[in-house]
């Protein structure tokens, strides 16, 4: 198994101590840091999300697999100069305004993470104009909005209508949220779970 | 038959009179504050004031007046808040808190506001289970939480013939691992620090074991059914894997379980979990659950024709009465009434069944709506 396979090996299992290790070993052994992100971490956070929308792993081993993700990317990332940083993309990602809940909305983050995705979260209860602002300030290419109660998702509505005129994509989830209720409020993309997510994501950045 | 005999024969999967149903009974059961004003406004009842029971969820305690109009057959018990604790919302900005007894602070916006939700777990940082004996834990034997409640379960079973659900006083044990560590640390803690979240749940059932004992000693002449609440599922399966579950909760589960029944005989164990996880149904059976709330039949593997055909003869199925995701709260008077008579036509042959919402009724469903399913229910519910 070469360095890397250790690496995504190590991430797919949540051994975080072992992805440090595997991480420190291949930069020993020359690796670039950029190819032990692509190659390493990525890989292995690309197998998580398959096994997760296969309900092979659950919400526990997600966890602990970003856990262990950040493990490397915490020894990589001091060597990568701004210009060897090679995000997939800028994604901003918030709970929309009434609504306190996270964990669905935190899976997402660490999926688009793993996915070399940089991720700004903006937390939960965001207005409308917080999204605005925040798109002013990181210039994303896609928006991730979530909601956990069918109380909330009023505010997907009001905040899609509140980008208009912003050059990114809107995507949504969360428990109550569907594909039929992003076409009527005109958000770009529905995601079903949080591997879904990054699928949503790549898709939006190549159209 | 009575509300109480017409509960009792579907819980022996019986054909009763008609499909019981529950409105409130439960604290998963229940409908909003906000939803519950629209209601009441809509029936013509403009000047009677609502009180909240449970403030998380925002729950209403419903009137007799309501539940007698409509034929509910259940009535909600709920403990008394304990001696060295009350509810004091304070002003937080824009938001409102509170500190429940377990010390977690809850939090919801003032504006557009429609629960309370956890902003600080007091176990965050609790990093071995040797910590866990310095934390202040709640005295689930303060006699306070029961003074009286023996006497008033009795009077209000007496003068309702209602079967009578106990709630509270807090979430189920497993479920409260979530709400002391958080829920990324404590999903976490079952892989990485397994001994913490043993020790975790060791203690949560302990705690609800002891103030169950109490409660039973108290209530089980008038009690029908316990009503535990944990979260196992999630919109598109199980949260934890079989594995997990198998080893953190299900032992717990059939200690309690059985505890339960030893001291109340002829109680029946109401479990509610949202979300979709079959996987573990068998499980739960032989857990000791009886019930299963509240049957989200959306979510992947839980069809309710195919629950019933395969679990219906070992489990009541309380809910799947009407989706909320979208159908009670974003549907039509009509489309609501298509779907309880449906739902009522897959769920009640052979008894089993109780009709409720798939969890309390949100603060955006239309009084048009709620009227449409109890009417629904009224008229396609005889046997």
């Amino acid at each position: 198994m070469s360095t890397f396979e250790e690496i995504a090996a190590a991430v797919i299992s949540g051994n975080a101590k072992k992805v440090k290790e595997s991480a420190e070993q291949a930069l020993a052994e020359g690796a670039a840091p950029q190819a032990i992100v692509n190659e390493g971490l990525i890989a292995g956070m690309n197998v998580v999300g398959v096994k997760f929308k296969n309900n092979e792993v659950y919400v526990p081993e997600v966890l602990i697999s970003a856990r262990a993700m950040h493990a490397g990317m915490d020894v990589v990332k001091p060597l990568l100069s701004d210009a060897d940083v090679q995000d997939k993309g800028t994604i901003l990602v918030g709970t929309v305004k009434g609504d306190l809940h996270d964990i669905g909305k935190n899976l997402v983050r660490m999926m688009l993470e793993g996915a070399g995705y940089k991720v700004i979260d903006l937390g939960v209860d965001i207005a409308p104009d917080k999204f605005a602002q925040a798109v002013e300030e990181h210039k994303p290419q896609v928006v991730g909005l979530s909601a956990l109660l069918t109380t909330t998702m009023s505010s997907m509505r009001s905040t899609i209508e509140r980008l208009k005129g912003y050059p990114v994509k809107v995507m949504i989830g969360g428990a109550p949220v569907t594909q039929k209720f992003a076409d009527e409020i005109g958000a770009d993309a529905y995601a079903s779970d949080a591997a879904s997510a990054v699928e949503k994501a790549d898709q939006l950045m190549a159209s | 038959m009575n509300s109480y005999e017409r509960v009792l024969s579907a819980l022996q999967h019986k054909e009763p009179d008609r499909v019981p149903l529950d409105l409130g009974g439960g604290c998963v059961t229940g409908i909003t504050g906000k939803a519950y004003r629209h209601l009441l406004d809509y029936l013509g009842y403009k000047d009677t004031g609502i009180s909240v029971q449970d403030q998380v969820q925002q729950l209403v305690r419903v009137d007799e007046f309501i539940l007698d109009r409509f034929g509910v057959d259940t009535r909600a018990v709920w403990p008394q808040p304990p001696s060295t604790w009350n509810f004091e919302r304070k002003d937080d900005g824009q938001y409102w808190s509170f500190t429940d007894e377990w010390e977690i602070v809850w939090k919801m916006p003032k504006e557009d506001g429609f629960y309370y939700d956890m902003r600080k777990h007091p176990l965050a940082e609790v990093e071995s289970a040797e910590q866990l004996t310095d934390f202040a834990w709640p005295n689930p034997l303060d006699p306070a939480r029961l003074r009286g409640l023996g006497a008033k379960a009795k009077d209000l079973q007496h003068s309702t013939q209602a079967c009578l659900m106990l709630n509270g006083p807090s979430a189920g044990f497993f479920e409260l691992g979530g709400w002391l560590r958080g829920y990324e640390n404590w999903y976490m803690d079952m892989l990485i620090n397994p001994l913490l979240a043993e020790k975790l749940l060791d203690k949560t059932l302990e705690i609800r074991m002891k103030f169950l004992g109490k409660a039973l000693d108290e209530l089980k002449d008038s009690i029908l059914v316990v009503v535990e609440t944990e979260d196992l599922g999630s919109q598109t399966g199980p949260l934890i894997s079989p594995q997990l579950y198998r080893k953190f909760v299900k032992p717990r589960q059939k200690e309690l379980y059985s505890f339960i029944k030893k001291k109340a005989p002829g109680v029946y164990v109401f479990l509610h979990s949202c979300g979709s996880y079959y996987e573990i149904i068998p499980d739960l059976i032989d857990a000791g659950v009886d019930i299963l709330n509240p049957v989200q039949f959306t979510t992947p593997k839980m069809d309710a024709a195919g629950l019933k055909k395969e679990f219906g003869k070992d489990l009541t199925f309380w809910g799947g009465g009407v989706d909320t995701q979208y159908t009670l709260s974003r549907g039509t008077p009509e489309q609501v009434r298509d779907e309880v008579k449906r739902q009522i036509e897959v769920l009640a042959p052979g008894g089993g069944f109780v009709f409720n919402t798939v969890h309390n009724i949100q603060a955006d469903v239309p009084a048009e709506n709620i009227i449409a399913m109890l009417e629904t229910v009224k008229e396609y519910g005889a046997y």
